[in-house]
């Protein structure tokens, strides 16, 4: 667990420390390898990604929770089944589960629905029969149960009714079976009515995964088919890479990371996006004429600096302009103008402007998730090019590692960039925007300039194109810094 | 059939048929198939609410994991109203759903569903259109409730401005039940009802 923890706390001043040796065949943005031997920098003050967590296992998982079930049942002298029902309903807070009940047990046991809210009253009569208010059959008395709310019911109907309900995926939330009344059956009074072995492991599975879920420092694992746990003692929205499947989310709302924005933002805006598909699909070609001869191109690479194979015009793939003016301080390609005077413009204009804002934002977010998986391609291409050359005598593979690491950082740095422009589309216009936009822009820049150079790279000589991947990679840093807010 | 599932139908359908209820002629079952699978329930409109006079057919399907799991209820009779679909008859309540009880039996189920018809809950609604028209024009959505009583439930209140509209529409080809719809959901407004029918 300790390398797991030890790998994500990446530091940008290790970037400087791999640049003149040779620790560069491991070296990878991502997975910066042990920094031991890397001078004390806190990376909780400098990286504004750094990110506390560990990945646990099934039985870890058990285990922990195991441990918090036996403090509190020791604790308040309950059994492990209540305790269980408690912790899931506090969150798993054992402090404040202890300080309500030493306040107001019973408070605390109706509201967690381990009591009923109202006295029960016990079966009179001394009948050695009963008819069981489910199935209707008159059955001898040992055969009835109840919770503690006293409302008795047969043995095969609790049976029947755990049955029915776990195979409707419930579990945790399983109550008694007589009107209005809310008691909850707890584990091991569940556990005593199913005999079928399948029910049994199904009904654990189930509350399990409803255990973890309360949990605020435990979250399941996003990627397919994965059982690893996450556990995280500050529940924030940060990076988290699953060290099994090596998915990485965000660990507040489980979706794909989405530095800089924010969980809420980023719903709002996939909602938006899957709503006004329709509208955006037809941006999504891959072609554009070339805007000096007109010949058709085809993107095929990730890189927004295009080259017209025709004409050798250079222009912009996003914005269509003349590329020379993108290198410059005044780069605007990303920025959307804002029309001054749309709050006096009727109502028409106002939608056509509103979905022209959208689409500025949807069509730069969408070529930027292109771009990344065109990189990936670009990838392969880089192998068999890399190839080629060490074939040809041109070096040999070690010489070239420092291609890959180029493509990892790049990869990384256009995956931050693609989602600055969720977090820009809901930004309030003013000087906070205009610095966002600002820097947004450099990041930008230094992105297509990294691209275009890896794209093209010739020599073993990697001091330029090392430089180049020092510069994005700060700016990347320095937007999160002002930016990232969890 | 499960077996508890019929063994309980059975017993429920006594029930009923000896409640008070049912001398008072408030609530009503009949059996529609031989094995208890399928019911005809029936509730009388309750007093002093729009549905008052009128009486209203319900389709109840038994699972066969019943009373384990809810009975399958809707409206055959089409009915006004914000928790009931104007369309499919469909029922938003609690007691259908999660806050079903294995105890509870057809008997509760017919009373909720004529507690309903006295105390609506406009926020959590099955019908978006009748529950809006309920909240913003509470006179527009007990005329409308009405008029429906009166033509599919057999209520007394006839109303004559109503009935002209859908006149009306009908003789310009318009089916009778769509033009009830559509001036029902455009507050009995002619110039918009036609404008939807014919958009
Ligand atoms: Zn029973
Ligand atoms: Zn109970
Ligand atoms: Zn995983
Ligand atoms: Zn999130
Ligand atoms: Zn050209
Ligand atoms: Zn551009």
């Amino acid at each position: 667990m300790e390398a797991t923890l030890k790998s994500l706390s990446q530091d940008a001043d290790s970037d400087m420390e791999c640049s003149d040796n040779d620790c560069l065949d491991e070296y990878d943005y991502y997975n910066t390898a042990d920094d031991n031997d890397i001078e004390q920098i806190d990376p909780s003050k400098t990286d504004p990604e750094y990110f506390e967590y560990e990945c646990l296992t099934e039985e870890q998982v058990e285990r922990l929770l195991n441990e918090t079930v036996e403090i509190l049942s020791n604790n308040l002298q309950i059994t492990p089944s209540l305790a269980k029902v408690l912790l899931h309903s506090h969150g798993w807070a054992v402090t404040i589960i202890a300080t309500k009940y030493r306040g107001n047990p019973d408070h605390l046991l109706i509201s967690s629905k381990v009591k009923p809210s109202t006295t029960p009253l016990p079966v009179s009569g001394c009948s050695r029969y009963l008819t069981c208010p489910v199935c209707v059959t008159p059955q001898i008395i040992e055969k009835f149960f109840s919770l503690s709310c006293l409302h008795l019911f047969c043995k095969d109907c609790w049976t029947m009714h755990f049955e029915v309900q776990i195979s409707q995926g419930i579990s945790t939330a399983i109550s008694c079976m007589a009107r209005d009344c809310e008691v909850l059956a707890p584990e091991d009074f569940v556990l005593k009515h199913l005999s079928r072995s399948n029910m049994r492991e199904k009904y654990q599975q189930y509350t399990f995964q409803d255990y973890v879920k309360s949990h605020p420092e435990l979250r399941f694992c996003p990627g397919p088919n994965c059982q690893v746990v996450i556990r995280s003692r500050e529940p924030k929205a940060k990076r988290s890479i699953c060290c099994q499947c090596k998915t990485i989310f965000c660990f507040k709302c489980g979706m794909d990371y989405h530095a800089p924005t924010d969980c809420h933002i980023i719903k709002k805006w996939l909602t938006k996006c899957a709503d006004d598909s329709e509208t955006a699909n037809y941006i999504s070609a891959h072609t554009k004429d070339c805007p000096n001869c007109h010949i058709c191109i085809e993107k095929n690479g990730g890189c927004n600096h295009m080259q017209c194979y025709n004409c050798k015009y250079d222009f912009c793939w996003m914005c269509l302009g003349d590329w020379k003016a993108h290198g410059s301080e005044y780069y605007e390609c990303s920025r959307y103008k804002e029309n001054p005077n749309i709050a006096h413009e009727s109502v028409h204009v106002q939608a056509r402007e509103a979905l022209k804002k959208y689409l500025h934002y949807y069509e730069r977010w969408e070529n930027h998730s292109k771009s990344l998986k065109l990189e990936a391609h670009t990838l392969e291409k880089l192998k068999s090019r890399i190839n080629q050359k060490v074939m040809s005598g041109l070096g040999t593979w070690i010489d070239w590692q420092y291609l890959f690491t180029a493509a990892g950082l790049l990869a990384k740095c256009r995956y931050t960039l693609q989602y600055t422009y969720p977090y820009a589309y809901y930004m309030e216009v003013g000087p906070r925007k205009e610095l966002f936009e600002y820097q947004q822009a450099q990041l930008e820049a230094e992105i297509e300039n990294l691209s275009w150079k890896i794209e093209r790279a010739e020599t073993t000589d990697r001091g330029d194109l090392e430089n180049q991947m020092d510069i994005a990679e700060k700016r990347r840093t320095t937007l999160l810094k002002d930016f990232l807010d969890v | 059939m499960a077996n508890i599932a019929a063994q309980r139908i059975k017993r429920e359908f006594k029930e009923v048929i000896k409640s008070e209820e049912v001398a008072k002629c408030a609530i009503k079952v009949e059996l529609v198939n031989d094995n208890y699978t399928e019911l005809k329930g029936e509730i009388a409109g309750p007093p002093d609410t729009p549905y008052e006079g009128g009486n209203f057919i319900l389709e109840i399907k038994v699972p066969e994991t019943y009373p384990f799991n809810p009975p399958k209820v809707r409206f055959i009779t089409k009915i006004w109203h914000p928790n009931i679909s104007s369309v499919t008859g469909a029922i938003c309540l609690d007691i259908l759903k999660d806050q079903w009880a294995a105890a509870m039996t057809l008997r509760t189920v017919l009373l909720s569903l004529q507690a309903l018809l006295s105390a609506a809950e406009p926020d959590d609604p099955q019908d978006a259109v009748v529950a809006k028209q309920f909240k913003e024009n509470a006179e527009m959505f007990h005329l409308t409730a009405c008029h429906w009583t009166n033509i599919y439930a057999g209520g007394p209140s006839v109303n004559k401005d109503f009935d002209d509209k859908i006149k009306k529409l009908v003789e310009m080809g318009v089916d009778e039940h769509e033009a009830r719809v559509a001036l029902s959901s455009y507050n009995w407004d002619m110039e918009r009802a036609t404008e939807q029918l014919f958009s």
